[in-house]
């Protein structure tokens, strides 16, 4: 079999079965982001000699009958802004930092490692997850990351490698993180599926902090059970980290079929989305219709993009305050990047407190309207990919609306963005559902009975 | 906010304060068209706090952030 474009559930089985050998998954996986990287600039690492050690390994205990699970022995490509030991680059996307090395895994990369998965690569990212405000894909001293689905389209970010290379094969599935966008848009503009579990749900240790109170990290793959079973390797509490939840999570897979389910739509969601994206949104619904109920649904007149947009801006600024400070970001890539966040002095500790006071409305209003429906729809994005020389469009710069982002950003929602049409230039659009928090099971289970009556996850681009 | 100012008025003196204390801290390094830009970026910033302020609270409404007490033998 060719273990590429393969689901996680049909590579676990060859690989317990011992059809295909974690060493040959990493020297193909490896091969490909090698030879196909550079085309999506997908890559800053390929860690081929950490990969086939942990190969081997896992080749022998599976043939002495000790397989650990569904990821063992799995190729897995981490965003770049997770610490990994062993002398291989972190670097954030950026351009200053890109020696910059941790002695320590983050606490996904040794959860990932306990249950047998294997690292084959750090992914491109966009410089510091976006957080300097840079407004065009040439953001990441990697270069601008490509859509597998067109040469001139963006990969979206800031999770750009992490979408590119789950979209082209060149890895099974990826870890990225989600501020505001970060997972679902890459999945959005590669056509993959990507979930952005609950705030707190999987500890942040080892990761770059953009902001803290907003930053999330997930999985890029191509179905959402794959998903599923990443999620439940990587979920859970971490003394390392007071903000991952002593809650459990178990995966649950459970068949969905016959499940109904109550979905609702924010009015007006899609009222800002270009043509194509509304149309394969309108039809959706149309499908959605098949599983379960379509409701309309109101909120509450709160300022949510504000809120979350506050937020971000401030803490970002904290984060990030040595280089900005000592004016280190001119070495950043994408031009704005270099001032862009001098700006942030302007927002008044009383308003980040005052935002952080209005969260508290929002999450309760955001709360009452999902507890009476299992998930909210809405496009994943309101674009396409665009084009790699102009500026896009971003709801965290507030040139277009996104208040499902603003809402899933600033509660800490699960939220999983799946491939649902193709624009007329054959760049792939996307439909996300949205759970109430800690329900992760309940969108995944949505995004299944979704994909087990379209197709769309099962086509790829033609990458060779 | 002083008697009879708008809340445009008031507004639009706060951004060109605290766009000054941009320029105070980071002026040195900044090009004129830069310059220009983060002015446009501190009237968005000066839109995302009247949108947060214009938000009726009370004295109960409190910061919705983690704060836990430390004992480092817990």
């Amino acid at each position: 079999m060719t273990p590429v474009f393969r689901p996680l559930r049909e590579l676990a089985e060859a690989v317990r079965t011992r059809q295909v050998s974690p060493v040959t998954l990493a020297e193909t996986f490896l091969a490909r982001l090698e030879t196909l990287g550079p085309r999506y600039n997908a890559v800053v690492t390929v860690t081929r000699e950490r990969a086939l050690i942990a190969a081997r390994r896992a080749e022998a205990e599976i043939a002495a009958g000790r397989w650990r699970g569904p990821l063992h022995g799995i190729p897995y490509g981490a965003k770049d802004l997770l610490a990994t030991s062993g002398g291989v680059p972190t670097t954030w996307g950026a351009a200053p930092l890109r020696e910059q090395r941790f002695d320590y895994d983050a606490t996904v990369v040794r959860r990932l490692e306990e249950a047998g998965a294997v690292v084959v690569a750090k992914l491109a990212m966009v410089e510091l997850a976006g957080g300097m405000g840079y407004r065009q894909p040439t953001a990441s001293f990697t270069g601008p990351g490509v859509s597998p689905w067109g040469p001139d389209a963006w990969s979206g970010g800031s999770s750009s490698g992490s979408g590119s290379a789950v979209s082209a094969g060149l890895v099974p599935f990826a870890i990225g993180s989600e501020t505001w966008g970060s997972i679902l848009s890459p999945a959005a503009n590669c056509g993959i599926t990507g979930l952005r579990p609950t705030y707190g749900r999987v500890s942040r240790h080892g990761a770059m902090a953009l902001c803290w109170t907003l930053d999330k990290l997930g999985p890029l793959a191509l179905t959402a059970d794959d998903c599923g079973l990443v999620l439940d390797a990587i979920a859970g509490p971490d003394p390392h980290d007071p903000t991952a939840a002593d809650r459990p999570f178990a995966y649950d897979d459970a068949d969905a079929t016959g499940r109904r389910f109550r979905f609702g739509v924010i009015r007006d969601v899609a009222a800002g989305a270009e043509p194509a994206v509304r149309a394969a949104f309108e039809r959706s619904l149309e499908v959605l219709r098949k599983i379960g109920t379509v409701e309309e649904v109101t909120l509450a007149d709160l300022p949510y993009e504000a809120v979350t947009r506050t937020i971000l801006f401030a803490e970002a600024a904290s984060a990030f305050e040595d280089m900005i400070e000592s004016g280190a970001i001119a070495g950043l890539t994408a031009p704005e990047d270099h001032y862009t966040a001098y700006a942030r002095d302007a927002i008044l500790a009383k308003d980040y407190v005052r935002a952080l006071r209005v969260r508290a409305l929002v999450v309760r209003e955001a709360d009452r309207v999902l507890s009476r429906l299992d998930a909210l729809v809405a496009p994943g994005r309101p674009g396409v990919a665009s084009p790699l020389d102009r500026e896009f469009r971003s709801a965290a710069r507030g040139n277009v609306a996104d208040v499902m982002g603003a809402i899933g950003n600033g509660a800490g929602l699960p939220a999983i963005a799946v491939p649902n049409g193709f624009n007329e230039a054959g760049l792939p659009t996307s439909l996300q559902f949205m759970g109430r928090a800690w329900e992760e099971n309940t969108v995944l289970a949505a995004a299944r009975a979704w994909q087990s009556i379209t197709d769309f996850h099962l086509k790829h681009p033609p990458v060779g | 906010m002083r008697p009879g100012m708008s809340p445009a008025a008031r507004d639009s003196g706060e951004v060109n304060l605290l766009l000054e204390l941009v320029r105070h801290r980071y002026g040195s390094r900044l090009t004129a068209e830069q310059l220009e830009a983060l002015r446009e970026s501190v009237q968005a910033i000066g839109a995302l706090a009247a949108a947060v302020r214009a938000v009726p609270l009370t004295n109960a409404d409190e910061p919705l952030a983690p704060f836990t007490p430390f004992r480092a033998d817990e």
